[in-house]
């Protein structure tokens, strides 16, 4: 297991090395440095504005590699860089590296504050969603298991392919405007981090979050029970005279659980960045519109540091479903 | 077993234990009442996005600077109730800056500011009580943007009339650091402590509106020294520190804004008439009120449109922007406000911006460039009017003109010759030279490229409008998709052939703010003349208008300009946005003046009336809580009775 993190820990670097290079080829693929400070200045956008911009962001050095190539501003000002790698591309993996994140290129914010005033949201959000939603899925799927092949199953499985059918927007919309217009009960948008009264706002949403996932992870789980309960020891045990609701609650339970942790527990670290839709929708001020919003007004920094940041958490969740896997499972050994 | 059971419905309870806490999102007010036992009063608005900045000499969107407009005043202001045309008049000066002709030829403006106005109270002061507003805080707003590492984006308008700015700009950039102490902007000229002259390198009437913006504005030097980021302290653009009637009490990033009134406030009142009559009735009680007249303003950040809408109907938001998303159920078939909320009392008025939309024809491309009839064909092909239904309701008036309305100059009967007029399109572009849009050259359809921002399905719906109105004269419209950043290249190198979607929105309400547009000396990257339209007639009469002041012979030299304009047609007229806003019966709209950023001080409400209506709107229904408890009692009846049988 050792040799193992260890290996895991070496590679990640390189792992992260590689996802930021190809951040950085595809955002300057598609924007020039200049066309940036353009998109960011808007109509107020002229030669020497465009270079204080690019000057104090450091983005007037050359790209990739210094050649040397002589560049020159619109109004006439040298751009500066000495030395091969004194880059826009080496400057930034060095701040990476050392993990600074530095600040907004459209509103100088620092980024630490933001991720850190954005995750505390996004996790109200996303967490509870997540945990209810798991303990849900599961519970109605042993319910389906416990009354399979009656009309109760039949029907739960109609309603559970209805609720993956559904677009998220609709379950948004329908939400705010049944539950909040109509019958009045929690705010249709907004957030307050103040205690208890977070609930009245979270609850909806999150409530929302919970039934947009809930068809698909009650299929999914019912079939992994389905196939656990043909097992064996199952028959054995049934034998032996447990009962129906022992049976599910204790043995299939406990056996399923194994192969469903893993299937989850990748996403685990993820859930800091929140969900972009009913973020938006709810006016939940977390990290889920992030790189959206940074994509749109052109803020190369905050891409950068949430796909740096997004890369860390992905690889986080993955080390530890591994680890998940060969505790659970004495077969299974990592090295 | 059966407390088990009880337990099971406890979240159940819970949550609707939570619903009966009511759906009203906006925040407790800071305060219920005053001393006396008056209401407090709060308006309760929108903003569409995130401010980037709230340092009055860079922020340049509109969202920053609805936020700086209540915290800080300017020299001057927009008078609230002129807006045929759009007027300023004195804020933080006592009186308009006065025109003086200095001996060397030069002109300057002598102003001086009102005492005893004081910044808001702030502990970047001493014993945290806010100074006194002096002459030296306008030097400093103006050493500010002249310093490089502020990056101000209207340095290079100021700089071109205001004298020194440029000097010290260059100076400072040479040293890589801006000296507050010796380097002083010389065009800014301290008399005494209120007093100070603007010199101008070079007449330019239109400074004064640069004085009603925030640019101008003065700061505090403490103020910026205090909040410096470091030891817990903001920046000071996260921090603003104004002499406005608000200040800003709370900033929650992605989420909210809260003012509250500043209780010293006297810099300026209500106008006591001029009022528009459909705004009479609100505003005659008005007249002469202290500013502002609520105790507290709150923002929303709402990234969709919709939940706007939503909380309108509620009661827990003011006003409301009727976008496209909403307008199906705000609006009838006849762009009026649905009977459903007329009934409730709701307003619905026309907004109009001071701005106007265009295409934009390179004049240095050979084909559209020199064939001018070709151009005056496309432009009579053209009927806005799908467009301005498309994306405003029907809000927006099609642009006959330049110029919008609410700018000196604007000729409300005048009739665009090349409006929209199929029949005389077919004419001009057989007289053109392509009889039926068919190219004599190659016997096919004349081909024309069109560039458009398309960044997503609306855009995409509204660039094919284009091209389909465009084509009806027999022509073959190629769309060429572009991001923002891509078309704004195109523009600099001149590389394009039509381009959609252009527009300009006031920087202040003057002829020359538009008609500049179309000057020769304001090819891109520098100027903003996209078309790159030069015509030696056209230049001559704009340096005339340009800097003169408001009077029939600037009337006339403007005419001149729009009949040069009409005729050439270097930019194919579209709209002047418009668009329509749903008011609250207990706060009616007190002004429609577009040239502020929102006029929060004017805002006024009926706390009482809402608070009746908000009540009256949100009736908590009572019978799902039982309803919900029935169904999953159902299901579990069900189950056991299964497990039963299956255990028999």
């Amino acid at each position: 297991m050792l040799s193992y993190l260890i290996r895991r820990l070496l590679l990640t670097p390189l792992i992260i090395f590689g996802v930021m290079v190809l951040t950085f080829v595809i955002f300057f693929a598609v924007h020039s440095p200049e066309a940036m400070a353009r998109n960011v200045l808007g109509k107020r956008a002229n030669p020497t504005n465009i270079y204080e911009w690019l000057h104090h962001r450091g983005y007037d050095k050359p790209v990739l590699f210094n050649l040397g190539q002589a560049r020159v501003s619109a109004d006439r000002h040298p751009y500066d860089s000495t030395g091969l790698f004194d880059t826009v591309f080496f400057h930034q993996m060095r701040d990476l590296a050392t993990l600074h994140l530095g600040v907004s290129d459209v509103t100088g914010k620092d980024l630490n504050e933001v991720f850190k005033q954005g995750a505390i949201p996004s996790l109200l959000l996303t967490l509870p969603a997540y945990v209810c939603g798991f303990f849900m899925a599961v519970g109605l799927a042993l319910f389906l298991v416990f009354v399979r092949n009656s009309a109760l199953d039949g029907a739960g499985g109609l309603v559970c392919v209805a609720l993956m059918s559904i677009p998220p927007m609709v379950y948004i919309i329908f939400g705010q405007a049944v539950v909040a217009l109509g019958l009045d009960y929690f705010p249709a948008f907004g957030f307050q981090l103040s205690g208890l009264s977070t609930a009245r706002f979270l609850i909806l949403p999150v409530a929302l979050m919970i039934v947009m996932h809930l068809g698909y992870d009650v299929r999914l789980y019912r079939a992994v029970f389905l196939e656990e309960i043909a097992q064996d020891y199952v028959r054995t045990a049934k034998a032996k005279g447990v009962s129906n609701a022992r049976l599910l609650l204790v043995h299939v339970l406990k056996n399923g659980m194994i192969a469903l942790i893993t299937m989850v527990i990748a996403y685990l670290p993820l859930l800091i960045l929140g969900s972009m839709l009913v973020e938006n929708f709810f006016g939940i001020p977390g990290l889920g519109n992030l790189l959206v919003d940074a994509l749109h007004t052109s803020d190369q920094a905050v891409v950068r540091s949430t796909t740096f940041l997004t890369a860390i958490l992905y690889i986080i969740g993955l080390t530890i479903t591994d680890i998940c896997y060969a505790i659970v499972d004495p077969r299974i050994r990592l090295s | 077993m059966r407390f088990a059971r009880a337990l099971h419905c406890l979240p159940l309870m819970a949550v609707f234990g939570f619903a009966s806490c009511g759906n009203d999102p906006n925040p407790k007010p800071l305060a219920s009442a005053h001393a006396d036992g008056s209401p407090w009063t709060v308006y309760y608005g929108s903003l569409s996005a995130e401010a980037r900045s709230l340092d009055p000499q860079y922020a340049y969107d509109q969202i920053s600077h609805h936020i700086l407009e209540p915290i800080y005043d300017t020299l001057l202001q927009y008078a609230v109730m002129k807006t045929d045309p759009y007027e300023v008049e004195p804020c933080l000066l006592e009186s308009m800056p006065e025109k003086v002709q200095e001996a060397d030829g030069s002109v300057s403006y002598a102003c001086r500011l009102k005492s005893g106005i004081f910044f808001h109270d702030d502990p970047c002061f001493p014993g945290g009580k806010g100074r006194e507003v002096v002459a030296r805080d306008v030097q400093y707003a103006f050493q500010r943007l002249s310093d490089p590492a502020e990056e101000s984006p209207v340095f290079s308008d100021l700089a071109e009339y205001v004298r020194g700015m440029d000097e010290i700009f260059k100076e400072a950039r040479q040293t890589g650091r801006f000296d507050y102490d010796h380097q002083t902007v010389s065009g800014v000229e301290l008399i005494d402590a209120y007093s100070f002259k603007l010199h101008l390198l070079k007449p330019y009437p239109q400074i004064l509106y640069w004085l009603a913006q925030q640019f101008t504005a003065p700061v505090a030097r403490e103020a910026v020294t205090y909040y410096d980021g470091k030891a817990g302290r903001p920046l000071f653009k996260f921090h603003p520190v104004g002499d406005g009637p608000f200040k800003l009490d709370s900033w929650i990033p992605n989420q909210s804004f809260r003012f509250v009134r500043n209780p010293t406030y006297h810099t300026t009142v209500f106008p006591t008439g001029g009022w528009k009559p459909e705004y009479e009735a609100a505003d005659r009680p008005l007249a002469g009120r202290t500013l502002p007249l609520v105790d507290e303003v709150d923002l929303t950040v709402f990234r969709e449109i919709l939940p706007i809408w939503l909380l309108t109907r509620q009661g827990y938001i003011d006003r409301y922007g009727v976008m496209k998303d909403a307008a199906n159920s705000a609006l009838t078939s006849t762009n009026e406000l649905a009977p459903k909320y007329a009934a409730r009392g709701m307003k619905l008025n026309k907004e109009l911006e001071v701005s106007t939309f265009f295409m934009v024809f390179n004049m240095q491309d050979p084909l559209v460039g020199s064939n001018r009839k070709l151009r005056q064909a496309l432009s009579c092909s053209y009927n806005p009017q799908g467009f301005i239904d498309l994306l405003y309701g029907g809000a927006a008036p099609i642009a006959q003109q330049m110029l919008p309305p609410g700018i000196f100059g604007y000729d409300k009967d005048f009739k665009n010759p090349y409006g929209f007029n199929l029949e005389k399109a077919r004419r001009l572009i057989a007289e053109a030279g392509y009889p039926d849009g068919i190219d004599p050259k190659t016997n096919a359809p004349l081909e024309l490229a069109l560039d458009v921002v398309a960044a997503g399905g609306e855009e995409r719906q509204l660039a094919e409008y284009d091209q389909r109105q465009l084509e009806q004269i027999g022509v073959k419209v190629r769309l060429i998709e572009d991001t923002f950043a891509r078309q704004q290249e195109k523009e600099d190198q001149g590389n394009f052939q039509i381009i959609a979607g252009s527009g300009w929105g006031a920087d202040y309400p003057d002829p020359e703010n538009f008609f500049f547009l179309l000057y020769s000396k304001n090819f891109p990257p520098a100027g903003k003349n996209a078309a790159r339209y030069a015509n030696p007639e056209f230049d001559k009469t704009f340096e005339q208008m340009a800097c003169i002041e408001n009077s029939p012979e600037r009337l006339e030299l403007i005419r001149k300009l729009n009949d040069i304009e009409i005729e050439d047609c270097p930019i194919l007229l579209n709209f002047n946005k418009g668009y329509y806003l749903i008011s609250q019966p207990w706060a009616p709209l007190t002004h429609s003046n577009m040239l502020l950023e929102g006029g929060l001080k004017y805002a006024s409400v009926d706390p009482v009336l809402r608070k009746q209506k908000q009540r009256e709107w949100n009736p908590i229904a009572k019978w799902p809580a039982p309803a919900a408890l029935l169904v999953v009692a159902g299901v579990v009846g069900c189950a056991i009775q299964l497990n039963r049988k299956r255990n028999a």
